[in-house]
Parts: C-alpha cells; sequence; structure tokens
C-alpha cells in the first residue's frame, strides 16, 4: 500500500511521456464525439506528453552516462520478459524530438477533414510506439514497439495519403516487417545464448554481458543491421522511402522524416553496435561504403527530380546517409555528431516538409516548374524557406553544420576516403536546395496561380516557430545538445570497446572527458547493468 | 468410453472422473439436446428431468461422499447446469428455436469452467506443482496438451455457438442437429487431445470427424456445401484408414497400442525398425490430412469454402488444435525414438506447409478461400513446435494453436456478417469500403488480420513468437528464416483485406444486418486477441507449466 502510495506521489515521467498518447487515442476513439473534441484531446494530451518528456529531461542527470530511471514492470515472467523502460542521453533528445513534433504535426494538419478522428487517434497511437522503441531496455518490448509503429503509419499514408497510396504504404509495411522479422530471429537467437544453464531473458543489460562468438555475431548483425538500414534508410534498400515521402500526407511525411527514421540509426547506435562489436569492426567499411553511396546517390538523384517532394525525400537519404556515416565511424566525436544529427534532420526536414504541405495545400501541385517568382506573393515562406534550406545544407550558424561538420571530420579520422567522397554529399545539398529555392520562388511569374497565393497564415507560421528557434539555437549554441548525448555515446563505445580506438584519434575536437578512460568506462557498464534489472 | 478398465496391475481400477469432467458434461449436453429435440411437445417435461437429474449429481458431487470431501465448485458447475436445463427451455418456451444455442452455450460453458478447474485444482497437487497423469488404464492422458486442446475447443465451440444461430436461420439451413453435432463434435476434438492410445485415438478422431463430414453438408441444397461435404468425407475416410492401417502396423511392430509403450520399445534394440517406418509413414500420410500439411492439403481450400462460414470457423479452430495435439503426442511421444527417421521430413514438409499457404493465397479473392490458405500456412508454423520438440515445443505448439483458434474465429465472425448481407460469396470487392459502412465489424476484421499476420501486440504474434522461440532455441533458425519469409508473403494478402476496407470506397450505403450474438462474439474474440497479445503471461504460463507429457 505504501509502495503504491510512493508510486502514485512519484510518477515515472518516462512512463507517463509513453502513455499519454495512447491514452489520448483510447479517449479519441471513445469518447471523442466530433472533430472538436477529438482535437483538443489530441492537443492536450501530446502537449502533456511534451510537459511529460521535459519533465523527464529535468530529472535526467546529465553526467550519468548509464541508461537511467529504469522502470520495470512484470509482463511476461513466463519467458523472461519484462515490460522495462528508460533513457539514456541518446534516447533522451529523442523522445524530446519526438514529442515536440507531434503535436506540432497534429496542430499543422488541421483542416483534414476526412476521417479527422482516426488520423489523429493514428498519429498519437504512432507516436507512443516510437517513444517505446525509444524507451524500451527490453528487447522483447522494443521488438513490439518496433514493429507495431507499421501499423498506424500504414493506415496513415494508406488512408490520407496521395493517389498512389496503397503501393506506397504496402511497400513501406512490407520492407519493414521483412527487416523487422529477421531481427526478431536474432533476438531469439540472443535470448538463446542468454538461456544457456538457466532461464532466458531478453533485457538488454542481459545481452550486452553475453560474449558471442565472431561467427554468430556476423549473422546476428546482418539481421539487426538490416532490420534498421531499412528504417533509415541505408542504400539500396531505401527505395520505399521516396514513395512512402511522396503519398503520405503533410503530417505523414513529417513524422516519417523527423522521427521514424531516427528509430533506425537509435536501433544501430544502440543494439546493433555495442552488442555485436566485433562483427561491427569487420563490416564497418562496408556500411561506411554503402552510407557514402547513399549520400551521393540520394544527393545526385535529388538534383534531378521536378517533384519538390521527392527531392526533398531523397535529400533524406542523403542526410541519413551522414548519420550512418557517423555512426560507422566508431570515434566519440563523429558518433556524437551523428546523433545530434539525427535532431538536426528532424527539425530541418520535419520544417521542410511542412513548408511544402503549406504550399501544397494552396497550389495543390508539387511540381517545382509549376512556381517560379513565388517570393513576391508570399514573402514569409520564401524567407522561412531560405532559412530552413540553410539549415539543411549546413551552413555554419544554424543547426545542419554543428552536426554535419563533426560527423566529416570524425568520419576522415576513421576512413579518410569515406570522409572526402561524403564531402562532395554536402557540396551537392547545397545546390539541389538551392537550385530549387531559385526555381520555385524566384525569377520571373510565369503562371498567375503565383501572383495570388496567399502567404502564411499565423497558426502556420506559430506551427513553424518551435522548429525555427531551435535550428538557430542549436546552430548557435551546441553544447547543451552535445553535453546530453556524450556521455551516452562514450559508453555505448565502452561497451562495444571501441573507445581506445578513439582514444589515439583524439584530438581538440573533442570537449568531454577522454574517451576510453577505463575506469570512467567500466563502472558505467556495470551501471546499466544493475539499473536495467 | 463410460467402461471401466482397470491398470495393468489389475488389482485398483483407476479411473479418475475428474479428468474426463469437461467431455462427460457436453456429452451429457447433446443427449439433453437430442432428448429436447425428440420431445417436441413435452420438451418442457424432459428438460426438467434432464435438469433434476444434473442437480442431483451436481449435489451429490458438492456434498463429501465415502469419506472423499467433495469438490464445492464442481458440483456448483454442474448444479449450475442443470438449473440451466431446466430454466432455459421453460423459460424460451415462446421461442423454441432459441433452446438449441441456449442449451449449447450453457453445457459449452460449464465444460470451460471445468477445465478451468481441472488447471487450477486437479492438474496440481498440495504444493502447487504440476502433475501429469494416465488414467484409464493409460488410454486416457491428463496433461497440458489435454489441457490445452480442451481450452481452445472450448473457447472455439462457444464463438462458432454465437455464430451460427443467425446466420443458419438467414440461409435457411437450422436444422436442430447442428449444435448437438457440434457439441459432439467438440467433444471428440477434446478426447483426440487426451488420447493416450491407438484406439482412443481411432475413435476420437472418427467421433470428431464423422460430426464434420454431416456439418460440412449442413446447406444441403448448396451444391457448393455437398461438393465440401463429398470431398471432405472421401478424402477423410480414406486418410482415416490410412492412419488406422498405419496403427496397425505400429502395433505390429511394437506389440502395444499405448503411445508411451510403444516409445519405449521403439527404442529397444531388435524392433523392426522396416515395419515401424512404414507404419510412420502411413500415420503422417492419415494425420497430415487431418491437420492440412503440405502435401496433403489441396482439400482445404475448396472445403472451406463450400462449407456453411460457422462449420468452416470451426473446423479451422478445433479441428487443427485436437489434430496437432495428436501429432505432438505420436511424433514426440510414440515415435519420438524414430526421430532421425520423421524429423528431416517434417521439417521439410513445415517449410513448404508455410509457403504453400502464403504463396497460394496470394492470387485468390474470396475471403473463405484466403483464409483456408492461411490454415495451411499456420499449420505450417504450428509444425514449427513440432520439430522443435521438448517441452518448449510442445508449450509453444499449444499456445499457438490457441492463439491462431480466437484470431482464425474473429476473422470468420466478420466474414459471416459479411456474407450475411451479400447472401452469397465473401470476395475482396464485397468488403470494400466496410471501414465506412460498418467500422466495427473493419476493426475487428482488421485486428484479426494483423492477428493472423502475426504483428504485435496481438496474440498471433505472442504464438509466433513461442514457435519462433522453440525454433530457434533447438537449431532450426533457418526453418523459422523461412517462417519469417512466408509472413511477409502473408502480410501483403491480408493487407490486402485491410486495404479493401479502409482504402477503398464503399460501393452501396447499404451496412448489413448483425444479430446481437455475432456482434458478442466477433467481439469477443477480437478482445481475446488484444488480451492474449498484450497480457499472455496467464495462459502462456498454463501451457508451459504443464509442458511434459504423462508418462
Amino acid at each position: 500500500m505504501e509502495d503504491l502510495l510512493e508510486r502514485l506521489l512519484s510518477p515515472s515521467w518516462a512512463m507517463l511521456t509513453l502513455l499519454l498518447p495512447l491514452l489520448g487515442a483510447a479517449l479519441i476513439g471513445f469518447i471523442g464525439e466530433d472533430e472538436k473534441s477529438s482535437r483538443t484531446i489530441a492537443m492536450v494530451t501530446s502537449v502533456l506528453a511534451f510537459l511529460s518528456a521535459v519533465m523527464l529531461s529535468v530529472q535526467f542527470d546529465v553526467s550519468e552516462p548509464s541508461i537511467q530511471l529504469v522502470q520495470s514492470l512484470t509482463w511476461i515472467p513466463a519467458i523472461g520478459a519484462t515490460f522495462s523502460i528508460g533513457v539514456d542521453g541518446i534516447s533522451l533528445v529523442l523522445v524530446l524530438l519526438t514529442t515536440l513534433i507531434t503535436p506540432l504535426v497534429l496542430w499543422s494538419s488541421w483542416d483534414v477533414t476526412d476521417r479527422p478522428r482516426g488520423y489523429l487517434a493514428a498519429f498519437l497511437a504512432l507516436e507512443t510506439t516510437v517513444l517505446g522503441v525509444f524507451l524500451a531496455t527490453d528487447l522483447l518490448a522494443f521488438y513490439v514497439f518496433f514493429e507495431a509503429s507499421l501499423v498506424p503509419m500504414y493506415i496513415i499514408i494508406g488512408i490520407w495519403g496521395g493517389a498512389n497510396r496503397r503501393y506506397a504504404a504496402v511497400k513501406f509495411f512490407l520492407y519493414t516487417l521483412l527487416g523487422g522479422l529477421l531481427m526478431l530471429v536474432a533476438i531469439l537467437s540472443l535470448y538463446n545464448l542468454t538461456a544457456q544453464g538457466g532461464a532466458g531473458s531478453f533485457s538488454y543489460a542481459a545481452m550486452l554481458n553475453l560474449d558471442i562468438p565472431l561467427e554468430t555475431q556476423r549473422w546476428l548483425f546482418a539481421a539487426f543491421f538490416l532490420a534498421f538500414a531499412v528504417k533509415v534508410p541505408i542504400f539500396p534498400v531505401h527505395t520505399w522511402l521516396p514513395d512512402a515521402h511522396t503519398e503520405a500526407p503533410t503530417g505523414g511525411s513529417v513524422f516519417l522524416a523527423a522521427i521514424l527514421l531516427k528509430m533506425g540509426t537509435f536501433g544501430l547506435l544502440r543494439y546493433a553496435l555495442p552488442l555485436f562489436p566485433d562483427a561491427t569492426v569487420e563490416f564497418a567499411p562496408w556500411v561506411l561504403g554503402l552510407a557514402v553511396i547513399g549520400v551521393l546517390y540520394g544527393a545526385i538523384v535529388a538534383l534531378m527530380q521536378s517533384d519538390i517532394k521527392k527531392l526533398i525525400a531523397y535529400s533524406s537519404v542523403s542526410h541519413m546517409g551522414f548519420v550512418v556515416l557517423g555512426t560507422f565511424a566508431l570515434n566519440e566525436v563523429a558518433v556524437s555528431a551523428a546523433v545530434v544529427q539525427m535532431v538536426n534532420h528532424g527539425l530541418s526536414t520535419g520544417a521542410l516538409f511542412l513548408l511544402i504541405g503549406f504550399l501544397y495545400e494552396r497550389r495543390h501541385t508539387r511540381q517545382i516548374e509549376d512556381f517560379g517568382g513565388l517570393a513576391k506573393s508570399v514573402p514569409v515562406m520564401a524567407g522561412l524557406w531560405l532559412l530552413v534550406s540553410m539549415s539543411s545544407l549546413a551552413l555554419p550558424g544554424l543547426n545542419g553544420f554543428v552536426g554535419e561538420f563533426p560527423i566529416l571530420l570524425g568520419t576522415y579520422q576513421a576512413a579518410n576516403w569515406a570522409g572526402i567522397l561524403a564531402a562532395f554529399g554536402a557540396v551537392l545539398a547545397a545546390l539541389y536546395l538551392l537550385w530549387a529555392y531559385q526555381r520555385m520562388f524566384h525569377g520571373p511569374i510565369t503562371d498567375d496561380a503565383n501572383r495570388d497565393t496567399p502567404d502564411l497564415t499565423r497558426r502556420e507560421i506559430a506551427v513553424l516557430t518551435p522548429l525555427l528557434v531551435l535550428i538557430v539555437a542549436i546552430g548557435v549554441y551546441p553544447a547543451p545538445l552535445f553535453d546530453t548525448v556524450e556521455p551516452s555515446v562514450q559508453r555505448v563505445l565502452t561497451e562495444a570497446g571501441f573507445a581506445e580506438v578513439t582514444a589515439a584519434a583524439d584530438d581538440s575536437v573533442a570537449p568531454v572527458g577522454a574517451p576510453g578512460d577505463a575506469p570512467d568506462g567500466a563502472p558505467s557498464t556495470a551501471d546499466t547493468t544493475t539499473s536495467g534489472e | 468410453m463410460l467402461a471401466t478398465t482397470t491398470d495393468a496391475t489389475g488389482a485398483v481400477p483407476s479411473f479418475a472422473w475428474s479428468t474426463f469432467a469437461p467431455e462427460l458434461v457436453l456429452s451429457a449436453t447433446v443427449m439433453v439436446l437430442l432428448l429436447l429435440l425428440v420431445a417436441n411437445r413435452f420438451r418442457a417435461a424432459v428438460a426438467t428431468l434432464c435438469g433434476a437429474i444434473t442437480v442431483v449429481v451436481g449435489v451429490l458431487l458438492a456434498l463429501p461422499v465415502n469419506g472423499a470431501d467433495g469438490d464445492v465448485f464442481l458440483g456448483a458447475v454442474v448444479i449450475a447446469l442443470g438449473v440451466a436445463f431446466v430454466g432455459l427451455p421453460v423459460g424460451l418456451g415462446g421461442v423454441p428455436r432459441l433452446i438449441g444455442p441456449w442449451v449449447a452455450g450453457a453445457g459449452t460453458l460449464a465444460a470451460l469452467a471445468l477445465t478451468g478447474w481441472q488447471i487450477t485444482a486437479v492438474l496440481v497437487d498440495e504444493i502447487g506443482a504440476t502433475v501429469p497423469v494416465l488414467t484409464a488404464g493409460g488410454s486416457v492422458a491428463f496433461d497440458g496438451i489435454a489441457v490445452m486442446t480442451r481450452l481452445t475447443v472450448l473457447v472455439s465451440t462457444l464463438l462458432v455457438i454465437l455464430f451460427s444461430h443467425g446466420y443458419l436461420r438467414e440461409r435457411n439451413i437450422a436444422r436442430g442437429e447442428f449444435e448437438p453435432l457440434v457439441l459432439l463434435s467438440a467433444t471428440g476434438m477434446m478426447l483426440l487431445g487426451a488420447a493416450n492410445d491407438a484406439i482412443t485415438l481411432f475413435v476420437a478422431l472418427e467421433i470428431l470427424s464423422i460430426s464434420l463430414y454431416i456439418l460440412a453438408g449442413l446447406a444441403r441444397r448448396d451444391r457448393r456445401s455437398q461438393e465440401a461435404a463429398i470431398k471432405y468425407f472421401v478424402m477423410g475416410a480414406v486418410a482415416s484408414a490410412i492412419l488406422l492401417y498405419g496403427l496397425a502396423l505400429a502395433y505390429v511392430a511394437t506389440g502395444t497400442l499405448d503411445l508411451g509403450e510403444m516409445a519405449l520399445r521403439l527404442s529397444l534394440a531388435g524392433t523392426n525398425i522396416g515395419v515401424a517406418g512404414l507404419a510412420l509413414a502411413l500415420v503422417t500420410v492419415g494425420i497430415g490430412f487431418k491437420i492440412a500439411m503440405a502435401p496433403f492439403q489441396l482439400w482445404t481450400p475448396d472445403v472451406y469454402q463450400g462449407a456453411p462460414t460457422n462449420v468452416t470457423a470451426f473446423m479451422a479452430a478445433g479441428t487443427k488444435a485436437a489434430g496437432f495435439a495428436i501429432v505432438l503426442r505420436l511424433y514426440l511421444l510414440a515415435f519420438q525414438p524414430l526421430d532421425d527417421l520423421w524429423l528431416p521430413i517434417i521439417t521439410v514438409l513445415a517449410a513448404a506447409t508455410m509457403l504453400y499457404g502464403a504463396l497460394g493465397a496470394v492470387v485468390q479473392v474470396d475471403l473463405k478461400r484466403i483464409l483456408a490458405y492461411s490454415s495451411i500456412a499456420h499449420a505450417g508454423y504450428a509444425l514449427i513446435g513440432v520439430v522443435a520438440g521438448g517441452d518448449q515445443g510442445v508449450s509453444a505448439t499449444t499456445w499457438y494453436l490457441l492463439t491462431y483458434a480466437v484470431s482464425t474465429l474473429a476473422a470468420f465472425g466478420v466474414v459471416i456478417a459479411a456474407e450475411r448481407k451479400r447472401r452469397g460469396e465473401v470476395t475482396l470487392s464485397t468488403l470494400r469500403g466496410l471501414g465506412r459502412s460498418q467500422p466495427v465489424l473493419a476493426w475487428a476484421l482488421t485486428i484479426a488480420l494483423l492477428s493472423l499476420a502475426g504483428i504485435p501486440p496481438t496474440a498471433g504474434f505472442a504464438g509466433k513468437l513461442e514457435v519462433f522461440r522453440a525454433g530457434v532455441a533447438s537449431g532450426f533458425e533457418w526453418l523459422v528464416v523461412i517462417g519469417v519469409l512466408s509472413s511477409v508473403i502473408a502480410a501483403f494478402f491480408y493487407l490486402r483485406i485491410i486495404g479493401a476496407m479502409f482504402l477503398e470506397e464503399p460501393e452501396t450505403d447499404e451496412a448489413p444486418l448483425v444479430p446481437d450474438d455475432l456482434n458478442i462474439g466477433i467481439s469477443l474474440a477480437a478482445a481475446a486477441i488484444v488480451f492474449l497479445g498484450i497480457q499472455p503471461q496467464l495462459v502462456l504460463d498454463i501451457a508451459t507449466r504443464t509442458a511434459q507429457f504423462a508418462q
């Protein structure tokens, strides 16, 4: 009884953040009678989830590298699965990003008139599954959330998407399902390894303690990598992304780009690297190669697009390639920057998709050639578009730069060829983004429709504001973000035994601590083990 | 079944009635139903008599007799059933056509309660440990397979009774025999789950099959129903004969009918492995037919499509559970010493079954055919549990069958509802726009299909998780990967159905008539899917605790 009281008085912000959106979805299903009350419920619960995530970050101890605030509930004791959640610096920033983007997405889709209740409920359910992926510290719970996220996204693309939505939705679903199920087999193999001489466990901490032979690691790494590669997406399993992005409704594209793709890179960092360190080292050059191909291929294909939404979709392939590059550079500079770049990509690409959505609502076309000279009729939109493009192409002073530059630096240290080649991707990004901007917003007005296009409304500007503020703020003062992720990145690298590699190649760019510092690293692993129980 | 046998020593008759309780209740209900059917005008009198007898039995059970403690719960269930026998026919005097479903439902509920009682009270000893036992001279086993089969079969029966009444009336094929036949078949299925010797096995199999042959042809004026019944009967009879021949050869090879004893003798040196191998082959053919394992699955789509949909639902859920119960007992107990022989074959057949089911369904448009192919694929998944073997394989298989039963029943329930609207076959285009015209039905079907596809958090995922876990644990990773591939293929056609419901516009605005009993049945099944998916512990725990064979 006292225990219960204590639990009620000190709420687990993580659990609250996780469950609030689901509660919202359920409330809309049961009591949301009309559009208006459903909207209120959706906004209230998603904003509360954000506030709860803010409280979580207040509670979070930045200096502590291990997974914190772990809460573990009995779930399926028969097979050793618990419902346990916790946060480290990496998941914290992604949780904040998710809970920030969701209310904005909901707010931006005020004028969805086709079955709005379902739309709102689907997004809230999606938010819970994504948060579950970031928070889970039990691999079965993680897998359940990972796969469950497919259903609401399938529904969002399938019901509210564009003309070719069914194809896009099914493709998205099947691609991800295949990768996910192979990962399930790998998870079960890991479980099987933990079961040597006793009951098995799905707990992340238990699996980290395994000593897996290299041959096995290769297979398991391949399965995990495939699942996450599809999600990121990494070339050549990226082909679902342009379809899904193009066909999804605006809110869906924003959510997909800003958050769902991060599930892949997060998974690589949380699971693939530390669980299979030897295989990671072995495969890293290949992955770097794929990432570089992704960066260049995405950029070149983006350059050739005539549909602005498709252009941004391919730019996502390119930008997420940078994140993968940073992750598999396996040194602290690059990996921390990769995490920061996940957030940056979420902010800038999210904002770009919002702007495209706003423009599409006005003109019902996404062909770049249909526009031209828009800056005269929609000056505010043009200005914001330029700002966000600059952020996306990594202009110094904006957020993209603070992520992309250290990634290139760290990658150069790890594999100079990859760093050099990827740098061309950054150049191409400037080309396709600015060229598209120029064609759409400058030049003579050729179409009368462009003359009368109304500018952004107050609501639309308000939706964009938080993203723009963060784009500038992170660009000017990135330290808090880096401080949050770096201890956790160090932990991951130490767990995987890569930290020594960094120590050799350490330079002045790494601001925090001495990576690979053994006394610093060893207890952090122990902490994870205890807190995971 | 009522004959009392003595155990091997010949001294003490061992016949633990408590291990039979659910079967006894169902048999009693069948008798009552048949009596009510022939009693016609004297219905009330007959009902009162049957009810009174049942109540007396219940009171005797509850009171301490011969020094043995009475069981209050057991007595209470039987008394309640007796009251229902009297109350329902008398109370429903004005609507005699409702008597059948109500009495059958009461009997099934009582049997379900008794199964629960068995799990909590009979199967465990004083300190709470699970004690599987053999009874009736070793011919009936009382263990996890028996109990889980009962659970699955009874849940299926209950849901099918809820689905059937309105549907049968609407198709004008409502007949008094329906409920007794369903219950009789269910009794056979439950007994098959418990059969521990070749004779009991065969008798139980025939009880269940013959009832189903008749049920498949229930729609006498429908050609496809006739075709289904004939096809099912001819193929089924041949399969039974082959199975019987196989069992006879097994007797020749080992000199025993007892499955546990068979295993002992097969492992001895000097057994005629040639004959035993032939027996194994014939048994595999016979049993492969019953569970729709490739390459003995060809009858499934036609029979599933032609039979009245409620019967199809019952076949898919119940027969599969009972068939796999006996597969587990035959392969993992009786023929366990020959696993060098059958393991490679069954492994390959499992892979073939999964892929055949998944690929076959892709080109289908008729919902019943799609679900038939999906039932084939699911037989393949359950076979992963069989080849995995061991306690884990047993519990995974029985658990998988339960999750499959509720999922497929929910799906068939919605097909029944949609069929009533169109008075004909249900194809993908029939379901077009169901998400708009009948959102509740559409969501129930969506949940069912996601569960069949194995997407978390549904029962189907929990089921697949267990068979995959068992498969990986015994080193059959490649088979599990095949299962994964066929799951992805299967997801494609499940998504097509969901897509037709939600992503397309309805042709007309007419809403199907969905009677309350059907609605309740579908909602119950959908709720069970979600519950078993989110919180599998309750039932999974029973399955894992009781996994070992009664020896």
